[in-house]
């Protein structure tokens, strides 16, 4: 089964809030254990998953490591708590990120959570412009060359330029959206439909109980 | 049928800065085709822009006057109102989508004047099909070509339904053969469907026979001329000879091939650039222009050898590489690192490798003969399209590299500026012995300046001038 967007992301919030206050590491490996599966099951990028997995692994080990070495009480548990609330995270932030397109995700919060659609295409042009983003970084770098100059990746002048070049984009975006008709508050006609039958809300719902329920209890 | 109507309109974009439109006065006649004319800066875009309600919504403030549609003050009516009954054209074709897809801009556009959901695809299909780009539907926009972006612009405006289609600058970034269709395209949608038609442009050639009124906005104020200035400026294209084969430049391209997304492009071109010589890359739109220029500056991938005094140059770091080719950028907004005029030129003089050319003085002549003396505290992001250009090619002449690439360095430009633009080349080549290509679609009067022409034709680099 395919969750919807709205409802995956409902149910992000509502154990990703939580999380951030429990102490049950039983709870969180059974998140982690829960979006795996999904992820897999839906095809996800296993690569993908593997890589974020690799790089957040030695942050994961800081993390615990911290915890070991300068905390108070039981050193072990509270590190193993936050290792395994960091993955939970990850994965379950993955749920919805791996398995759903952007454009997908935008209009679903749009006709199921009244975000509004200046935010959502807005958002979307943005997305559409993240590889010119790439270009222009690249670009602005050699015209910098070009004038005897080196920008190096970790210099502010790179990223002053590129929002520049980004605030230029997002006037003549919002001018060409307007001369296309889009107008800020009025209604519009969508075209874009996807299903939301009620028991995934159920499903939402009782998932977050579960959670809710393991994390007090185990 | 809808009437526009500009009465008595004054506009500025800075509160103390000079007016940008002195009271305009005008209402097209519907279902006619206008040409709108005027040099570079002279408030082409600004008009346009404020007939279709962008201005003063996106800054700037009206003095005088207002702009009514069906005798409504045009900033009471909401954009999707608007949309049916006007659109505008924009110069950059990159630049108007915000989605991904043509057919998904085309969606997007009627779902904003409230279009049944039922009757969208049929609509999308028929406005894809009478620009004849059925098959681009689902393709990229980012992959699409500067032609090709402008059909899906015209497209999309056509879906609309608006009655007046206004265009600033169209086929700026266009090859001749794209300009040549979109035109009689135009004029088809003139007289089969109705539309009134105002283009802004300052190539004038082509419109002869197709316009009905020109109009010309000079000291930023509007008159109707009649179309007898159209013919004055139209001279047969000019040719050119092929380039020198001896006194070469250091630079040279040996068995050189490129591909882009698995297409071949261009197929093993062999050129040794002339020394001290100013020469034409010339092509249709697409044929790679740009990326060859892309490959010789080292911005992309190529198969083959580009040599530098007969070594490889992929042994010379980027770096040291961007010292020995220059490039104009055909954006005049990638070439510009700081922010005013005057920090732009400092900045070019600080690393010249002419340093004892490039004097204060000289600097200060060259601005005067450029009208820029005026603009050096100015941002550049705030001077007009032609003065970019201008400050552009000032900044890299400045910078001195022995070769120069210019990509489109005379777009945009009235005749006096592109005159001003070529000058200023062709001085500093010859002064220092330096050697450039540029890319132009535009060939009228480039006969004084330009020593050679290369042309990129079905993927072979033809080096034997114009037949």
């Amino acid at each position: 089964m395919t969750l919807n967007p709205s409802v995956l992301l409902i149910v992000l919030l509502g154990i990703g809030f939580p999380m951030a206050f429990t102490q049950s590491i039983v709870a969180n490996t059974v998140v982690c254990c829960i979006a795996l599966l999904y992820l897999i099951t839906h095809h996800a990028n296993l690569k993908t998953i593997g890589l974020v997995t690799l790089v957040s692994l030695p942050l994961a080990l800081g993390t615990g490591w911290s915890f070991i070495a300068f905390g108070t009480g039981d050193v072990w548990q509270q590190a193993w708590l936050q290792v395994s609330r960091l993955f939970a995270y990850l994965y379950l932030g993955m749920t919805l990120t791996l398995t759903t397109k952007v454009k997908e995700m935008l209009l679903s919060f749009v006709l199921h959570l009244h975000l509004s659609p200046t935010f959502a295409y807005g958002l979307l042009a943005a997305f559409n412009l993240l590889p010119r983003i790439q270009r222009q970084v690249k670009i602005i770098r050699y015209s910098a060359n070009l004038r005897g100059i080196t920008y190096h990746l970790w210099q502010p002048q790179l990223y002053f330029k590129a929002i520049l070049s980004a605030i230029q984009w997002s006037d003549d975006l919002a001018q060409g959206m307007a001369s296309h008709g889009f107008s800020e508050g009025f209604p519009r006609t969508m075209t874009y439909q996807d299903k939301l039958p009620k028991w995934q809300w159920l499903l939402a719902g009782l998932l977050i109980l579960i959670y809710l329920l393991l994390s007090l209890f185990l | 049928m809808t009437k526009l109507a500009v009465e008595n309109f004054s506009f500025r974009y800075r509160e103390d800065g000079p007016e940008d439109l002195k009271q305009i006065n005008w209402a097209p006649t519907p279902g006619s085709f206008n040409l709108l004319i005027g040099s570079s800066g002279s408030g082409k875009s600004t008009l346009l822009k404020a007939m279709t309600g962008l201005l003063p919504q996106f800054g700037g403030a009206i003095t005088t006057g207002q702009i009514t549609l069906d005798d409504l003050p045009i900033a009471t009516v909401a954009p999707f109102e608007r949309a049916k009954r006007f659109a505008l054209l924009f110069q950059n074709p990159s630049r108007q989508f915000a989605m991904a897809t043509p057919a998904d801009q085309i969606t997007f556009a009627l779902e904003n004047i409230q279009t049944d959901a039922s009757l969208i695809p049929e609509q999308v299909a028929t406005a894809l099909a009478a620009v004849d780009i059925s098959t681009l539907a689902n393709q990229k926009l980012m992959t699409l070509s500067g032609g090709e972006k402008q059909k899906v612009a015209l497209a999309t405006i056509l879906a609309l339904g608006s009655e007046y289609i206004l265009l600033d600058e169209p086929f700026a970034n266009v090859d001749p053969h794209a300009r040549h269709e979109l035109m009689h395209l135009l004029k088809t949608l003139q007289i089969e469907y109705g539309k009134t038609i105002i283009v802004a442009d300052h190539d004038f050639s082509g419109y002869t026979t197709l316009v009905d009124e020109v109009y010309q906005l000079s000291n930023h104020q509007l008159t109707q001329t009649d179309a007898s200035v159209l013919n004055a400026c139209i001279t047969a294209n000019p040719f050119f000879p092929a380039p020198s084969r001896n006194n070469l430049s250091p630079l040279a391209l040996i068995d050189v091939r490129i591909d882009m997304a698995g297409r071949n492009l261009l197929q093993s071109a062999n050129f040794a650039l002339p020394a001290g010589q100013l020469g034409l890359l010339s092509g249709v739109n697409g044929s790679g222009k740009s990326t060859l220029f892309a490959a010789i500056t080292h911005q992309r991938s190529y198969q083959g050898t580009i040599t530098w005094q007969g070594q490889d140059s992929q042994k010379i770091k980027l770096k040291q590489w961007a010292q020995l080719v220059g490039l104009v950028f055909q954006d005049a907004l990638d070439q510009f690192v700081a922010l005013t005029v005057a920090d732009e030129l400092t900045l070019s003089q600080q690393h010249s490798h002419l340093p004892d050319y490039w004097t204060d003085a000289r600097i200060q002549r060259t601005l005067t003969q450029l009208d820029l003396a005026e603009h050096t505290n100015a941002n550049v992001y705030q001077l007009s399209g032609g003065q970019q250009k201008k400050l552009q090619v000032l900044s890299m002449l400045i910078m001195g590299q022995p070769v120069l690439l210019l990509d489109e360095p005379l777009a945009g430009l009235d005749m006096d500026s592109m005159h001003q633009v070529l000058d200023l080349i062709q001085t500093s080549l010859r002064d220092n012995q330096m050697s450039a290509l540029m890319i132009s679609h535009q060939r009228i009067g480039l006969k004084p300046y330009v020593d050679y022409e290369i042309s990129l034709h079905e993927r072979h680099l033809d080096t034997g001038g114009t037949q």
